[in-house]
């Protein structure tokens, strides 16, 4: 039981802030199918940095490491992201085919950077970059509580970090100033611009916090479930996220219940698959849940999902 | 008026839209100059590597079989190689024929590399493992992949007109529940022990004819690509010149005239989709059973997601997407030897074809500005010209 929910928060929690990438891009009315490539880049750019500054060896500066990669993840997250704003709100590119480009290009270029850095660095041209696993943390006292102490027991140091992140992501998007404009150009960009507030800017700006809070995540994935970048980073989590945004109905609250659910499901069926004694290969079975629930939900409560009415048009200023 | 132009900011937007501004040609230009563009970006970025654009671009066209290298393996030459190329190509074709017909009817299939799978696993599992004969299996392997594909297509469509799911939504959790579904059965019951791959297919069922000898030469044959330009005219055909095809566009265009018009739109949202479907399991047979001879768990393809922008480059025109599929092709292909000449990383040849479909991405910013250039210097040409209008 513990497994599971050690296992399922540290799953879980970077997908949340994936998706909370996801919202702030999409409540602008940008889609973002370009998830999967901004936690990619991001990931590659925090963990060439530690690379380049270490010089490979990381014995003894771990975690001063880890901090560096999760600020240069951000960085590097927010900057691709530009290519992404840059493609849908100045050149008019249509939202879903830059989003898949953008995907394609991420792949691309981290896989050859890798090797080129590599090559430069060690004289072997191979694809990833040894980072090891981030350290974890029990929090004396409370973690002896059954089953709620799971929660406090064997943290990654990254989970109190996101944790924090989401909530002042919570506050930027429903109490402040900027995120009240940014759900509006969403929803009503025409309205947004008759009230004086260029449009294109706070997009802009959403899909660079986009991009940043997935380079966030993208990093925390490669410090947990792979211990290194590498090609495997594409395996969908942004997808993923993509689904757990669209089942949290755009909002941050119930999108943090759907990634916990898909975290626990994961969890619970490596879990389950281990203890009948099945292989592996039966987990694949679990690992559909999400998508199931996701389109079983849509199918059901379509009604009462809310899309932002402006997602993925581009504006037009002229055009009422 | 905008303020006085310098007179040769004047020149040069004259000479872009001379070159880009034409109604009937545009749709060339504008995917040349997209390609123009990042086959520029491409060389500054060889240049920052030190390395030889020409070089470069020449061991491209060596490595795809396209000129000739300078040393060839035993029973290996120029032609097999262009052999190997066209068998990579037959599967792209299909694919971005597949999201042209979708993006027709103002659907994105971004389902692609689901439906090719799905088209692959099943015609794989019924015939590829089969003792069927030449001449049955391979029709047979054609049409379980399209019926396939087609179903899944059709899936995605009911989605969308039933329940008003957004295809994109749709197919991307389609696309992840039939990898890991698919994973799990390759896994479970036909596994290859040593290639931790599905198990090879039966060669009568092979959409290739593979090591093939003739002329003393061994070569890949790609039976599938001899229907990629009949697929392309059958779609051109159907687009063009059927009331499907006119309902299917008039769909696409505006759903609510449509309707107003009489057109049943959900039918023909469901169609398009069946077709686009059919289009990606055809890709999905001679990728998997054909290029492949086996299926990768786990994996989707990236020819699927390749495929839209491919589409996009070819401005979702048949005739179009069989030179931006070549395009692409020569790419992937000869990016191996491209690679191994100038001692690059070999990932160089995918860094290329990302960067070309990036600018593809832009054809709709460099048809806009185009088309803005345009109206600025007619209304310039009016001023000049006070007095001398009908209007």
């Amino acid at each position: 039981m513990n497994t599971i929910i050690i296992d399922g928060l540290a799953f879980a929690l970077p997908l949340f802030i994936i998706a909370i990438g996801g919202i702030f891009s999409e409540r602008s009315g940008i889609t973002n199918l370009a998830l999967e490539g901004f936690l990619g880049f991001g990931a590659f750019i925090g963990s060439a940095t530690v690379i380049i500054m270490t010089g490979g060896n990381l014995a003894g500066v771990e975690l001063p490491m880890f901090f560096i990669a999760l600020l240069f993840a951000i960085i590097g997250g927010a900057l691709f992201a530009m290519l992404h704003a840059l493609l849908c709100i100045p050149f008019k590119a249509n939202q879903i085919i830059s989003g898949v480009v953008i995907n394609i290009l991420a792949a691309a270029l981290t896989a050859f950077l890798t090797s080129q850095l590599n090559s430069l660095l060690f004289g072997k041209p191979t694809n990833k970059f040894v980072l090891g696993i981030c350290e974890r943390f029990t929090v004396p006292g409370i973690s002896k509580i059954p089953v709620l102490g799971a929660f406090f027991t064997d943290v990654y140091y990254y989970e109190p970090i996101i944790i924090v992140v989401a909530l002042l992501a919570t506050y930027l998007l429903y109490k402040s100033r900027f995120g009240l404009r940014l759900r509006a150009c969403g929803d009503n960009p025409h309205a947004v611009d008759a009230a004086g507030i260029n449009v294109s800017k706070i997009r802009f700006i959403a899909v660079m916090i986009s991009g940043g809070l997935s380079g966030l995540g993208g990093i925390c994935f490669a410090y947990s479930i792979s211990a290194s970048f590498n090609p495997a980073i594409y395996a969908g989590y942004g997808f993923l996220s993509i689904a757990a945004l669209i089942f949290g109905n755009w909002k941050i609250g119930p999108t943090l219940g759907a990634c916990l659910l898909f975290g626990f499901a994961r969890s619970g069926g490596y879990k389950l698959a281990q203890g009948l004694g099945l292989s592996s290969s039966y987990s694949d079975i679990i690992m559909i849940l999400p998508y199931v629930l996701t389109l079983l939900l849509l199918m059901f409560f379509s009604k009462t999902n809310h899309t932002p009415r402006a997602l993925g048009e581009i504006y037009d200023k002229s055009k009422r | 008026m905008s303020s006085p132009q310098k007179s040769s900011d004047k020149l040069l937007t004259r000479g872009f839209v001379t070159l880009l501004g034409h109604d009937k040609y545009q749709s060339i230009t504008t995917p040349l100059l997209a390609i123009l563009l990042s086959l520029l970006a491409s060389s500054l970025l060889l240049l920052v590597l030190g390395k030889s654009p020409i070089t470069a671009f020449i061991s491209l066209l060596q490595g795809s079989g396209l000129l000739p290298k300078a040393s060839y393996a035993a029973k290996k030459s120029m032609f097999t190689d262009l052999l190997s190329t066209l068998n990579l190509l037959t599967p792209m074709i299909f694919a971005a024929l597949g999201v042209a017909v979708a993006l027709k009817a103002g659907l994105f299939n971004i389902g692609i590399s689901g439906q090719m799978l799905v088209g692959g696993f099943f015609a794989t599992i019924t015939v590829g493992y089969s003792d069927l004969p030449m001449a049955v299996a391979v029709p047979l392997v054609l049409i379980v992949g399209a019926v396939c594909g087609g179903a899944v297509g059709a899936l995605i469509g009911w989605l969308k007109h039933k329940f008003n799911i957004n295809e994109v939504v749709s197919s991307i959790m389609l696309n992840y529940i039939f990898s890991y579904i698919i994973s799990f059965f390759i896994n479970t019951k036909f596994v290859n022990a040593v290639s931790r791959q599905s198990q090879y297919i039966n060669p009568n069922a092979r959409l290739t004819l593979a090591d093939f000898e003739l002329f003393g030469l061994k070569m890949d044959i790609p039976l599938g690509f001899l229907l990629t330009i009949p697929a392309a005219i059958l779609v051109l055909f159907l687009l063009n010149k059927t009331r499907t095809g006119y309902e299917i566009k008039v769909v696409g265009l505006n759903k609510k005239a449509a309707g107003y018009a009489g057109i049943r739109v959900g039918k023909n949202v469901i169609l398009s989709m069946i077709i686009s479907g059919a289009l990606a399991g055809l890709a999905g047979v001679t990728l998997y059973m054909g290029y492949y001879n086996s299926i990768q768990p786990g994996v989707l393809t990236s020819v699927g997601f390749d495929s839209i922008a491919v589409c996009l480059l070819g401005n979702a025109h048949p005739v179009g997407i069989l030179f931006s599929s070549l395009l692409i092709t020569i790419v992937a292909k000869g990016g191996n030897y491209m690679s191994s000449v100038l001692g690059t990383p070999k990932e160089i040849g995918q860094l290329i074809t990302g960067l070309i479909l990036l600018f593809a991405a832009c054809g709709a910013y460099i048809r806009y500005r185009t088309n803005l250039a345009k109206d600025e210097l007619r209304d310039k040409s009016a001023d000049h010209s006070e007095g001398g209008e009908d209007l």
